[in-house]
């Protein structure tokens, strides 16, 4: 390493400078005064005369002096740096001295971080049969395919229940996308892509005609909502949230729109399959009430606020 | 400061002024430069590294007696006694290889006596675990202080002394690794534990 | 005594094109990468010389004592592969197909991991790499899969943290590093138990440089594009 080369260097360094500060504050600032030319008398003192034959006041040279300070601060220097030997005695060795303090972490790590409950959601990697029973040659009930109608990956809320297959890999059992939002399947894990999980959920209330968003259990949005009419009512069960829509320029769908993967059970032949979403609105004085073909309208305002918190693939309950 | 034409030279009292003002100077200095002596190494010095390292040969030979004791024990299960013989492989390349490290600087291993703890499997696994784990401790809290290339090889020591530590506590249903970072302690600490167990002879 | 297992050979076989790319679109885990190939050849195959320490001192322009830039690198590096297991380990707690021991270190183990990529984001601030998309196939949610599956996870991580100790220029974060290191050597150990082969199977354990250990992650496959959630279409709703 090259450190403790250049620390040595500056320690001489600084010995050098020590010396010579010492060296000139022994021989104080002015230059001793010089005899002046001695007159045959003896020059007049101050203070007292010293009567003849007394003992005169000592008198130290300042080389001397000098001479002998330098000699300390070597002996001293080198005293300190025998202290330190290289290799430790036995005895300190045991005791753990000469060896030096541990440098702190600068890595904050805190106490284990637990999960929060949450709910799976995973695209559809390529259309895919949906079966009855987690086995191949089980009822085929339903048909995945890969995109939603808005040309977004397909998605599909994973359950919990998952099957070791027979020839290795597992089945998983998915919610679809429907009418009723009890459409359970059985599909391979490879048809499937990487699980997100989230950790939000949103309830609409037919009754109340409210939205409510919850994140780990606890609200963080709620706003009224129009919801389906009786003739196209929005339907109950289980869902998801499937894609967002946004960019487009629509004064009827609001802002920005949700698809969910519930559909209105009245309109059976809807060109784009008469998904239900979450969108905006031009009448938001109709808010709350069933006024709707079956989609979730909220305010403008209330959209945008939920959008910021709502992820897709959260899990939709309606009642 | 008054000029004192009592001829060449200083007054006593001024020698003595000027004197001590120069060896505190002197003292302060002296201090300065040799920096605290025992603790002036620099991280990653060769002196530095020699010291770490001895430190850590001292454990790995507490450890490589502790199991090759308990290598030879008749009591112990055998998944228990693969740990022991195992480990004591293990602990005597790693004795190898910090001696090998230190050449000639290396410290003699102390004489150690460990009881009954070689022999009861109950204690043997409490033992264990309480070495394996001060070692990793011992070392993690000298990684910064090494240099790299020194620390380049007490990583390969102590990420294995780090897998005896997690086997031996999986043996004795124990967590294996109970904590989110092993955090390094300082040597002191680390040898007043050892001093408690008693089987460093001539320590504490 | 049952065979042991290397870290690479224990990764789901399907293959992808790499895409450390799309890891690191700051160049920081590359940079780093590059960095330790140079470094790992040359100063990690010390040995010493009689008579003292005569260990191969670190070439200067590797840049041995880190800037800081070069620290960023590897504290990168280093929260990709907590990424990686904190996201398994999560995943696997939470599908619940594990056994009981296993679904215990899945649970206990990803704590861990997630408070370490907690404590690097929390270091590296605005500087972090942001955290992949993973698809682990199913390797979450069957024991066999599970174990072999986190046994190469911890083992290569320990290399991983092992070679990038050092590369790090502050102190601080090289005790750091190493209090982390041994904390996955020790998962790497339990979960070796667990699958039945030997926790420790060598006397040393040797490091590996952060290329390697990105091109084991790319070789596994589970890291993918995140899936497009967003368009731009009109909707075409019930209304």
């Amino acid at each position: 390493m090259r450190r403790p080369r250049r620390v040595r260097l500056v320690r001489w360094a600084l010995l050098g400078v020590l010396g010579v500060a010492a060296w000139r504050l022994l021989r104080g600032s002015a230059p001793p005064v010089p005899e002046p030319a001695a007159p045959p008398a003896a020059p007049p003192r101050r203070g007292r005369s010293a009567p003849p034959g007394r003992h005169r006041p000592t008198r130290v040279r300042p080389a001397a002096v000098g001479i002998v300070a330098l000699a300390m601060l070597v002996v001293g220097v080198a005293v300190a740096l025998g202290v330190r030997h290289d290799g430790a005695s036995a005895s300190r060795l045991l005791d753990g001295a000469d060896v030096p303090a541990p440098i702190a972490s600068r890595l904050g790590v805190g106490a284990p971080m637990g999960l929060g409950a949450a709910s799976i959601w995973a695209p559809v990697r390529h259309t895919t049969q949906v079966r009855a029973r987690p086995r191949i040659g089980a009822p085929i009930i339903a048909r995945l395919g890969a995109l939603t109608p808005e040309g977004t990956p397909n998605l599909v809320a994973v359950t919990e229940a998952v099957v070791a297959g027979d020839g290795g890999g597992v089945w998983v059992h998915i919610r679809l996308a429907g009418r009723t939002g009890r459409a359970l399947g059985w599909v391979p894990r490879e048809t499937l892509g990487g699980y997100t999980a989230v950790e939000t959920r949103v309830v609409v209330d037919l009754t109340l005609r409210t939205l409510t968003l919850m994140r780990r259990g606890r609200v963080v949005f709620q706003a009224p909502v129009g919801v389906g009419t009786r003739a196209a009512p929005t339907p109950t069960g289980e869902f998801y949230i499937r894609n967002k829509l946004t960019r487009y320029r629509s004064a009827f769908y609001g802002p920005l729109a949700f698809g969910t993967s519930a559909r209105s059970p009245a309109l059976t032949d809807w060109p784009a399959g008469g998904f239900v979403g979450i969108h905006g609105t031009d009448r938001p004085d109709l808010i709350p009430g069933a006024i709707s073909h079956g989609c979730i309208r909220l305010r403008n305002d209330d959209l945008l606020r939920l959008a910021r918190l709502l992820p897709v693939g959260t899990p939709v309950t309606i009642r | 400061m008054r000029l004192d034409d009592g001829g060449p030279g200083l007054s006593r009292a001024q020698a003595l002024r000027r004197g001590s003002a120069a060896l505190g100077v002197v003292c302060v200095g002296g201090v300065c430069i040799t920096g605290l002596a025992t603790r002036a190494v620099s991280a990653g010095s060769r002196a530095g590294d020699e010291r770490i390292l001895n430190f850590a040969l001292v454990l790995e030979h507490l450890q490589a007696a502790f199991y090759a004791e308990a290598a030879g024990s008749t009591a112990f299960d055998a998944d228990v006694l693969t740990f022991a013989r195992t480990a004591a492989a293990h602990e005597k390349e790693h004795v190898a290889l910090l001696t090998r490290l230190l050449g000639a600087k290396a410290e003699e291993a102390p004489a150690f006596d460990f009881g009954d703890t070689t022999s009861d499997q109950a204690a043997f696994l409490r033992v264990a675990t309480a070495l394996e784990d001060l070692g990793v401790d011992a070392y993690n809290g000298q990684a910064a202080n090494l240099g790299r290339a020194a620390l380049a090889q007490t990583s390969r020591i102590v990420s294995v002394d780090a897998r005896h530590a997690a086997w031996i506590r999986s043996l004795a249903g124990e967590v294996p690794a109970p904590e989110a970072v092993d955090a390094g302690r300082t040597a002191k600490a680390v040898m007043a534990d050892i001093a408690r167990t008693g089987f460093v002879q001539g320590q504490g | 005594m049952e065979p042991t297992h290397e870290p690479g050979d224990v990764m789901a076989a399907a293959m992808v094109p790499p895409i450390v790319g799309r890891l690191d679109p700051s160049g920081a885990i590359a940079e780093a990468a590059g960095r330790a190939r140079s470094l790992s050849r040359r100063a990690l195959l010390a040995g010493a010389l009689a008579g003292g320490i005569g260990l191969v001192v670190v070439p200067a322009g590797t840049s041995a004592k880190g800037s800081k830039a070069g620290d960023v690198a590897v504290l990168n590096f280093a929260l990709t592969l907590e990424y990686l297991q904190a996201a398994f380990y999560s995943e696997a707690e939470r599908r619940k197909a594990l056994s009981a021991d296993n679904a215990r270190a899945a649970r206990l183990i990803g704590a861990v991991e997630r408070t370490h990529v907690a404590a690097l984001k929390g270091l590296l601030g605005s500087d972090a790499v942001a955290r992949p998309f993973f698809d682990f196939q199913g390797t979450t949610e069957n024991d066999a899969d599970f174990v072999k599956t986190a046994v190469g996870f911890e083992d290569f991580s320990a290399a991983a943290y092992q070679g990038a100790l050092v590369h790090l220029g502050q102190a601080e974060l090289i005790a750091g590093a190493a209090s982390i290191h041994t904390v996955e050597a020790r998962h790497g150990a339990w979960l070796r138990f667990l699958q039945g082969v030997v926790p420790a199977a060598r006397a040393l354990d040797e490091p590996i440089d952060a290329g390697a250990a990105m091109r084991l992650v790319d070789s596994t496959g589970f890291v993918r594009e995140r899936p497009r959630t967003e368009a731009h279409t009109s909707p075409a709703f019930a209304g």
